[in-house]
């Protein structure tokens, strides 16, 4: 249901149809917006970010088709991809994290939180299941963009490597999550 | 030619590979459940942010941008000539008319084209004035009013935000008020993030008004407020 009415409102997009991009906007603003703010940590960056990505979705650059998997993948890929690139472009020094609470407001209504709560909850128990190594290596590569040889360098691993332990550390997570989320329905 | 295979989704997802290496990429994806689980867990991995409410008006900002920027690369805009710069030089990082010019697309006002054009090619004739206005002493939201004036019209794009929920048939309704007396100048439902924002075009009577206030009315199209002012400012 989700993703066909995604993928509805995606064609319909590309149909230059503004209340489709504005729907799709509503539906996915809060979690691009904090997850852009947890890669870039700068709110103005992750604004700037957001509004690119939405640029893109609006131009048709990018374009999805389900040979890309699942909308969402594609839409938070692209997004990271965005904000990689602003990351690396950003010259200005960053906003310290105790100055972020007058940019945003931190209320949420009750309902959201707890959805988002589950979700998050689960992928942070699959996380738990990982190595330490493996763990940093997600946050390196996928939350701060970091380059291979930079992620060679901090976790002090040979550059070849590099990618081989980012797609296991991947696989190994979503093998977890997948057995997290099965205990989960399994003790509702 | 090289083989694209497990090898390669950390480039896929990276973004690096060439667009024929992103379709023998796909080629490979649809017959690799190793590869289609990774991709997989990438729409879940952003879950692991911090909630954060995006700030109240950054919709408005960025639609606004995101058509703004597209009609610009359809249309060159024409030089602007004989115009008397009047008043103040906006700041450099200028939402509003982007704003009023979202405001204008998100709603159902049928001349919102014609003033998203007079609003990206007027800067230097237009005068604004910003205010923010106080919340009463039960109320707990917060709010923005900018007037613009420009050729002989007045226009007010009032947004809001931290508003309390309304029941029924309420709405929140923004006055004008010249000595005392007020005239209806928008309303607006907040979202449930308790944002709203209003827009408002005066062509007569632009001058003269002392005040702006917001109040929660029963219902919509009062033409004199029945509810309680809950935010307002001197203009």
């Amino acid at each position: 249901m989700e993703k066909s009415s995604d993928f509805m409102l995606y064609g319909r997009i590309q149909q230059k149809d503004k209340a489709a991009l504005e729907q799709l906007y509503d539906r996915y603003e809060k979690i691009l917006f904090s997850f852009l703010v947890k890669m870039t940590e700068d709110p103005d960056l992750a604004e700037e970010a957001l509004q690119e990505v939405f640029i893109k979705l609006w131009r048709g650059t990018g374009e999805y088709n389900e040979s890309k998997g699942k909308f969402t993948s594609w839409l938070f890929t692209m997004s990271r991809n965005v904000a990689i690139d602003l990351i690396r472009k950003r010259k200005k020094p960053m906003v310290p994290l105790e100055e972020i609470g007058d940019l945003v407001n931190n209320e949420s209504t009750v309902e959201e939180v707890a959805e988002w709560q589950e979700q998050k909850e689960q992928i942070e128990t699959a996380v738990q299941e990982l190595s330490g190594e493996q763990q940093k290596m997600i946050q390196l590569f996928y939350f701060k963009g970091y380059t291979h040889e930079k992620i060679a360098g901090i976790c002090d691993i040979p550059l070849g490597t590099v990618k081989s332990r980012i797609r296991l550390a991947l696989k190994k997570l979503k093998k977890s999550l997948h057995g997290v989320q099965e205990r989960g329905a399994i003790d509702d | 030619m090289t083989k694209m295979n497990c090898g390669h989704v950390v480039d896929y997802l990276n973004g690096t590979l060439s667009d024929k290496e992103i379709r023998e990429f796909e080629e490979h994806l649809k017959t690799c459940a190793d590869c289609q689980q990774i991709l997989e867990l990438t729409g879940e991995l952003p879950y692991l942010a911090e909630p954060i409410e995006p700030p109240a008006e950054m919709k408005t900002r960025i639609l606004a941008n995101v058509f703004e920027e597209d009609a610009g690369r359809e249309q060159q805009p024409e030089p602007k000539t004989a115009a008397v710069p009047m008043a103040k030089r906006m700041p450099k990082r200028n939402w509003w008319p982007p704003l009023i010019a979202a405001v204008l697309l998100l709603s159902l006002l049928g001349n919102a084209y014609a003033f998203f054009q007079l609003s990206g090619q007027q800067e230097p004739e237009t005068a604004m004035q910003e205010v923010n206005l106080q919340p009463n002493e039960l109320f707990e939201g917060a709010a923005q009013a900018k007037l613009i004036r420009e050729d002989g019209s007045l226009d007010v794009v009032v947004s809001a935000d931290g508003l309390e929920e309304l029941r029924g048939d309420e709405i929140y309704q923004v006055w004008l008020l010249k000595e005392g007396q007020p005239i209806p100048a928008g309303a607006f439902k907040p979202n449930p993030s308790g944002e709203g924002a209003a827009y408002f075009s005066l062509n007569e009577n632009t001058e003269g008004w002392d005040t702006i206030a917001i109040t929660r009315e029963p219902q919509a199209g009062n033409e004199l407020p029945q509810g309680d002012i809950v935010l307002s400012s001197e203009l």
